[in-house]
């Protein structure tokens, strides 16, 4: 039994779904099937570099906190109000990966041009079996085609975003094998996040206190000092690098003299760390403003409760 | 699903010849050929190279430690609590291909003897390794990635933050400040719950793999006999380390533990057997890259014993990621020029 398209001049369907997904109730399985393959299509068309318009309001990771993403559009106003450029890392850690994950791709294909959804390192098979979104799948589902199906989504998101030609936007860091936009252009992404390699680095790398590259204590990707920075910022022409992947206390932190800054937007992350959440608006002149914010009020929500070990000596 | 065994079992008693009455004496019910075989121990030389016994000057105190391997950095292997160094026996044959592995046994475990078996204190247990480290290494120590399982990894982290210089990585096996903490309320009650005497080594061994405690039958074989002793009046096994009378110094191991890890100034490597083990301080450091964490599947407790190939295998990795020598770390500029040089050389001749 095959559910019909939905008519090109109607988005009644899609709307309906969102206006589910907006109450944190996932779709069904076949509903998620037909919405990835629409998202496919619009997303494979989309560049490694994707450029992005300002005004804009980027977010880093979210990690299947969805209350809080519902809390991040009540706060930066609800797309396609507002356009959004998200930087990766929507599933595991959080209760309602699922959930969080089909909003962000319903809208993206309800609303094309208004939102960009990069690849986090999570979007990923390997670690979605280990963080929690393939568990989540089949509780929720009863099997493991849902994960299937969102995994092989993942290969076709887009690495890096770039707002206005200045402001470079991407889950992790820099790469000593990458030089120029280019050089990420050309390569062929849909594939499986490799374990070493430039798409990794992008993924996976952070920026460090010092200068060249260092290995990094993560165990894939590299740090990258202020001169790294500094050399690719000058090199394509760019303001700055945005970036999310690790936790900072406040939501954002600047780095590298104001070449950098690191955006997370899982406030309270994992329901126990205390730290804020931020996006970051760019106007229409350019104008950069951080927006801080806290976990969204909870009702319901499965205390974290965890299994102590049964032998710790 | 009795009754089928039930019939035949009564048959072959009425086959039997005249027997004295069941009461009479206890019956002997030696274990099957096949379960002897089965848990029977092995020897510590088929994985490791080396057993020495190694005095500490100044002292009485003996550490028995087993050693593998003739090249690249030292791994050097701290076992948890009621364990010994035979705990790392199946990984180190695998590890020994590529850096060598010294594995000790623990003051009040396995072969090691002390003046004061009973003092387990966190202090006691790091001033231990550093002296066995001096004395075996003396002013040359090779590059060491210290390895530490549970309690033992509590001793590796303590070591670490001493900034020995030639301490090159550090890698935790499951073990959390936070959850270990929130369970030792549960430990005497579960130390008090395990089997306490063993007929023979070969039931200890059995026991610890059907009590859950160890999933690897080969481990166990190797790894079981060490923590037991034999009991001359009662005639059977119990345990070498008496557990239950350490408690005095169980929150001293884990109290702090996570901002100690987090502060060491070298790599680090936390391998768990869950995620949902973190704490607060750790999420907030992983999260934050400051270490590399390894969930392990389908493995208990003890990840080094259950499955000790892929437990090698990230120990291996993380060596060769972090480029760790055996002398230290490897700057691949420093190794390029040499290479270079050695090239000329070879010109030249």
């Amino acid at each position: 039994m095959s559910v019909d398209p939905v008519p090109s001049n109607s988005h009644g369907q899609i709307d309906e779904q969102i206006s589910q997904l907006m109450q944190c109730k996932p779709l069904s399985e076949q509903e998620v099937r037909v919405l990835c393959e629409k998202a496919k299509e619009i997303l494979m068309e989309e560049s490694n570099v994707q450029p992005v318009k300002s005004p804009v309001t980027i977010c880093g990771d979210i990690h299947g906190q969805f209350h809080d993403l519902a809390e991040l559009f009540r706060i930066g106003g609800k797309c396609p109000d507002t356009n959004y450029l998200f930087m990766g890392d929507y599933v595991d850690r959080g209760y309602y990966s699922v959930e969080t994950v089909t909003l962000l791709v319903a809208l993206k294909v309800r609303y094309p041009q208004r939102i960009t959804i990069l690849r986090g390192n999570h979007e990923s098979r390997q670690i979605t079996q280990v963080y929690g979104f393939y568990d989540e799948c089949l509780r929720k589902y009863g099997n493991a085609n849902v994960w299937k199906i969102f995994t092989d989504l993942f290969d076709y998101f887009p690495l890096t975003a770039l707002v206005e030609s200045e402001i470079f936007c991407l889950h992790g860091g820099l790469s000593p094998s990458i030089e120029t936009l280019d050089n990420i252009r050309n390569f062929d992404r849909v594939q499986e996040v490799p374990h070493e390699g430039p798409m990794c680095d992008l993924l996976w790398s952070d920026p460090d206190d010092r200068c060249g590259w260092g290995i990094s204590p993560r165990g894939a990707g590299y740090t990258f000092g202020q001169d790294i920075s500094e050399q690719f910022n000058h090199t394509n022409n760019l303001k700055l690098i945005a970036r999310a992947h690790q936790l900072v206390m406040e939501g954002f932190n600047w780095g590298h003299e104001q070449k950098v800054v690191t955006i997370f937007s899982a406030p309270n992350y994992c329901y126990r760390c205390g730290n804020m959440a931020s996006i970051l608006e760019v106007d229409d002149c350019k104008g950069h403003t951080f927006i801080q914010f806290e976990p969204a009020p909870r009702r319901g929500e499965p205390d974290v409760t965890r299994r102590t070990p049964d032998y710790f000596l | 699903m009795d009754s089928p065994q039930l019939s035949p079992l009564s048959e072959e008693n009425s086959e039997e010849p005249e027997a004295a009455s069941a009461f009479s004496s206890i019956p002997a019910r030696p274990p099957t050929q096949k379960s002897i075989e089965k848990y029977a121990p092995l020897s510590w030389s088929d994985y490791f190279d080396r057993a020495e016994d190694v005095c500490i000057p100044g002292s009485n105190d003996v550490f028995r430690v087993y050693t593998a391997g003739s090249e690249g950095p030292v791994v050097f292997c701290l076992h948890g609590g009621g364990y010994s160094g035979l705990s790392f026996a199946l990984a180190a044959s695998k590890i020994k291909e590529k850096a060598r592995v010294t594995a000790m046994d623990l003051r009040g475990h396995g072969m090691t003897s002390t003046d004061n078996d009973s003092d387990l204190s966190i202090d006691t247990l790091c001033n231990d390794v550093v002296a066995l480290m001096n004395a075996m290494y003396g002013d040359s120590p090779p590059a060491i990635v210290l390895v530490g399982h549970s309690m033992g990894g509590s001793v590796a982290v303590h070591v670490a933050a001493k900034k020995i210089p030639n301490v090159s990585g550090l890698i935790v096996v499951d073990v959390v400040e936070g959850t270990a903490m929130a369970s030792l309320v549960h430990m005497q009650k579960i130390l008090s719950s395990r089997m306490q005497h063993f007929k023979s080594i070969e039931k200890a061994i059995e026991w610890s793999v059907k009590g859950g405690s160890l999933r690897n039958v080969e481990s166990a074989r190797v790894s079981v006999p060490t923590t037991l002793k034999h009991n001359d009046s009662k005639k059977c096994y119990i345990h070498r380390t008496p557990l239950e009378e350490t408690e005095q110094y169980w929150r001293g191991w884990y109290d702090g533990l996570s901002e100690v890890f987090l502060s060491c100034p070298v790599p680090k490597l936390l391998m768990l057997a869950g995620t949902d083990r973190l704490d607060k301080s750790l999420t907030i450091g992983q999260m934050q890259g400051k270490f590399q964490l390894v969930v392990v599947r389908n493995t208990g407790h003890a990840i080094q014993e259950d499955v000790p190939d892929e437990f090698a295998s990230l120990v291996l990795n993380f060596i060769s990621r972090n480029r760790i020598g055996p002398h230290g770390f490897e700057i691949p500029g420093l190794l390029r020029s040499k290479q270079n040089n050695l090239s000329k050389d070879s010109e030249a001749r």
